[in-house]
């Protein structure tokens, strides 16, 4: 019993407060409601970790591996599975990537990579390892 | 029972080796058959063909870097000309 008093206590309380918020808005003028709107910076929406010269690198050679025309889209962070590439493909692609930095990946580290970014990420570990 | 990671570093094996010899003719030869070779046994699902093939290409890499030492004995003395950036 006393809980079902506390309960009606509290539904009578709940749509008093929301009238009085009712109110408020019906109330209020223009002033009441300002807020000013922060104009966003641009952002990039991929934030990756390598320089853009390595990947851009790193597009190119993929776009020449898999025979992409001009038009198709390579950023940082395109799956290799994306662009219809299988695990050989991948393979080919890790190859022609250490070709053209002169580098040697390691086979573990050299099988986990799928996208862009994560080769580009490796390539600069290795070549700061190198320099 | 062979799995795909070890596929994938026997193809990555195959394609390292073939990149020391000195001669384009049979660098780009290695490149091109374990390429063709992998693609099309690419497909199989009986496990004991995959074995076959596997031990078929493990051969192969013993091949391939027994010749590599010949080869490393015997360097061509001029540059192919398919390696020359001829403009």
């Amino acid at each position: 019993m006393a809980s079902m008093a506390a309960a009606s206590t509290s539904l009578q309380a709940r749509p008093r407060q929301m009238v009085t918020a009712v109110k408020c808005f019906s109330q209020g003028s223009r002033s009441n409601l300002s807020f000013t709107l922060r104009p966003l910076p641009t952002r990039l929406s991929v934030s990756c970790a390598a320089k853009p010269e390595t990947v851009d690198k790193v597009c190119e050679v993929v776009k020449k591996q898999l025979s992409l025309k001009e038009g198709d889209q390579v950023t940082a962070a395109t799956k290799f599975a994306e662009l219809g590439a299988d695990s050989l493909d991948t393979v080919e692609i890790v190859m022609g990537l250490e070709e053209a930095f002169d580098i040697e990946m390691e086979e573990d580290k050299a099988q986990a990579i799928e996208t862009v970014e994560e080769a580009a990420e490796l390539i600069e570990e290795i070549l700061k390892a190198k320099a | 029972m062979v799995a795909k990671c070890q596929v994938i570093s026997l193809c990555r094996s195959l394609l390292r080796a073939g990149r020391k010899y000195p001669d384009y003719n049979i660098r780009e030869y290695t490149k091109q058959r374990t390429l063709d070779g992998f693609r099309m046994n690419g497909n199989l699902t009986d496990q004991s063909k995959v074995n076959e093939v596997y031990a078929e290409g493990k051969e192969q890499l013993e091949v391939v870097e027994r010749v590599l030492k010949v080869y490393l004995a015997y360097p061509p003395k001029t540059k192919n000309i398919m390696e020359l950036n001829v403009q």
